[in-house]
């Protein structure tokens, strides 16, 4: 009789210490959801923290995250989604390389079950993605665009530099900002070439436009890597003090020209919040929300010299 | 024989030809205007929008005379009931709609009291050039994910602004005198709550006189 008693006090004190112990060995063991941060180039600052938040946040939800990058390239990009699609991912956080050119990735990923949800930049297409969350580029460059003409003046010759032309970023910021810019004829654009949103290209078009035409007062660039590059050729050149830059995107480095007096103004663009903000989306769609609006606009804010004190690390203080 | 397989070879051939043409012969006048009808025009989608959807939703807006002290009592609250946001942002939109008497006229702008006795400006008309997205985004009437271009959505805006500037301003201006009292109806952003509150910068759809004094 003792030793049976004994023997069901074993067994159940067997039994508690099974029940503590089993479900976190078989939760270590399970796999984990896979979430692919596809990211249309790590060659350049703003797009590594987009790429990395977008990372960070999957993981604090609890996935496996990996990021790819598509070098600027379709062909590359393509060639990600392929492997993400066989690689069994159930969410794609996705910053396109071109507005139509990578449209065709996104409804396959789409056929294969997988949601996308773009980043910052956005597909021309409303039946691929399941979400988009974009900079709203124009209204931020509509502003940039006033401002300009507040501290330029409403004379004088000025250059800009586009982004990669087939990118919408690269026109909605463009039209942004000639939609106030040109209503002053005073203000003659001399030269608009692409630096393809590179700062090494960015450096090399402004030299070039430096030499054509060297009486501008200002260059308006498409993004903050291009204004680096061409505040580079302005140092280079001896015009730094003369030749009013303005950026685009919130950069690190950029703010903390503005800070120094030396960069005139950029459009903050938000991009942890972006990449937060599409990997909850995501998460939520693995749960099994599925009514998301299909574009989202993230307004831009105008930092300038008066405000830059709010800004710093991608965002507002 | 080898003859009478060539010809029903040819005859095939053509059949093919004719079932499934390698090209098609279209005039120029109607590829151009298929190309025309394939872009989307903004100035025509302005033009219609305005006059069927924008006009006909005046009586949507709310008055000024409830907004106004709603704001100035709590904008917190008026924000919550009589706002509109858009997408992720801080910033947000009024659709208002009121009277007022002007105080000031500048190159910019022209300033309106809306209180029968007050002689701040509680309303901001411009003069000028019109900028952003007030009349896009402040109805609620436009959607950005029904534009699978936001080109075409951001070209909807610089439209509408130019039909401000070429419709109301000019008789606005001509209007507008320090005394007289202006109908109008229009939206305004709020970006930041300490600038944009008091006056409220109001984009007008329509303004019209309705008092020499």
């Amino acid at each position: 009789m003792k030793t049976s008693l004994l023997k069901v006090l074993l067994a159940a004190s067997l039994a508690v210490l099974a029940s503590l112990f089993l479900p976190a060995a078989s939760a270590q063991t399970a796999a984990k959801d896979k979430i692919a941060v596809v990211v249309s180039t790590l060659n350049n600052p703003w797009f590594v923290v987009l790429g990395e938040t977008a990372k960070a946040r999957a993981v604090e939800l609890g996935y496996e995250a990996t990021i790819f990058d598509s070098q600027n390239d379709t062909a590359k990009e393509a060639a990600n989604f392929e492997n993400i699609i066989a690689g069994g991912y159930q969410a794609i956080l996705f910053n396109p390389t071109d507005a139509n050119g990578s449209i065709a990735s996104v409804l396959k990923a789409k056929a294969a079950g997988i949601p996308v949800f773009c980043i910052d930049r956005e597909i021309n297409a409303t039946n691929a993605a399941t979400s988009q969350m974009l900079s709203d580029s124009y209204s931020g460059c509509v502003k940039l665009g006033q401002y300009f003409v507040k501290t330029v003046g409403k004379e004088g010759e000025y250059a800009e530099l586009l982004g990669i032309v087939g990118d919408n970023n690269t026109w909605n910021r463009s039209k942004g900002f000639h939609s106030v810019v040109d209503r002053y004829p005073g203000l003659k654009m001399v030269a608009q070439q692409s630096g393809e949103f590179d700062r090494a290209k960015g450096l090399e078009v402004m030299e070039s436009i430096l030499q054509a035409h060297p009486n501008i007062k200002a260059v308006f660039c498409g993004n903050d890597a291009m204004a680096m590059g061409a505040y580079q050729a302005l140092v280079t050149a001896n015009k730094a003090d003369v030749v009013k830059v303005f950026g685009f995107d919130g950069a690190d480095d950029v703010v903390k020209l503005i800070a120094e007096g030396k960069i005139a103004a950029t459009g903050m663009q938000f991009p942890k919040l972006m990449a937060r903000q599409a990997a909850e989306y995501a998460d939520s769609y693995v749960k099994g929300k599925r009514d998301f609006a299909q574009k989202i606009p993230v307004p831009v804010e105008l930092v300038t010299q008066q405000n830059v004190s709010k800004y710093g690390d991608y965002g507002k203080k | 024989m080898r003859a009478l397989r060539w010809i029903s070879f040819m005859i095939v051939l053509a059949g093919l030809g004719w079932r499934f043409p390698l090209f098609h012969v279209v005039p120029l006048q109607q590829a151009v205007a298929e190309k025309k009808a394939a872009t989307f025009d903004p100035t025509h989608f302005a033009g219609t929008f305005w006059t069927n959807r924008l006009l006909a939703s005046l009586d949507k807006a709310v008055s000024a005379t409830v907004l106004l002290p709603a704001i100035q009592s709590d904008p917190a609250t008026a924000k919550k009931q009589f706002a509109r946001s858009v997408g992720m942002g801080e910033s947000y939109f009024y659709f208002v709609a009121g009277t007022g008497r002007v105080v000031s006229v500048s190159d910019d702008e022209i300033r309106l009291a809306v209180t029968a006795t007050g002689t701040n400006a509680d309303i901001s008309l411009p003069a000028g050039p019109v900028f952003g997205n007030s009349l896009r985004d402040g109805t609620g009437l436009l959607n950005v994910s029904d534009y699978p271009n936001s080109q075409d959505f951001n070209d909807i805006s610089a439209a509408l602004n130019h039909l401000v500037e070429t419709a109301v301003l000019p008789p606005l201006r001509t209007q507008a005198k320090v005394g007289v009292h202006i109908a109008f109806a229009g939206c305004a952003e709020v970006a930041d709550e300490s600038s944009d509150l008091k006056p409220l910068h109001v984009v007008p759809v329509m303004t019209r006189l309705t008092s020499n004094q």
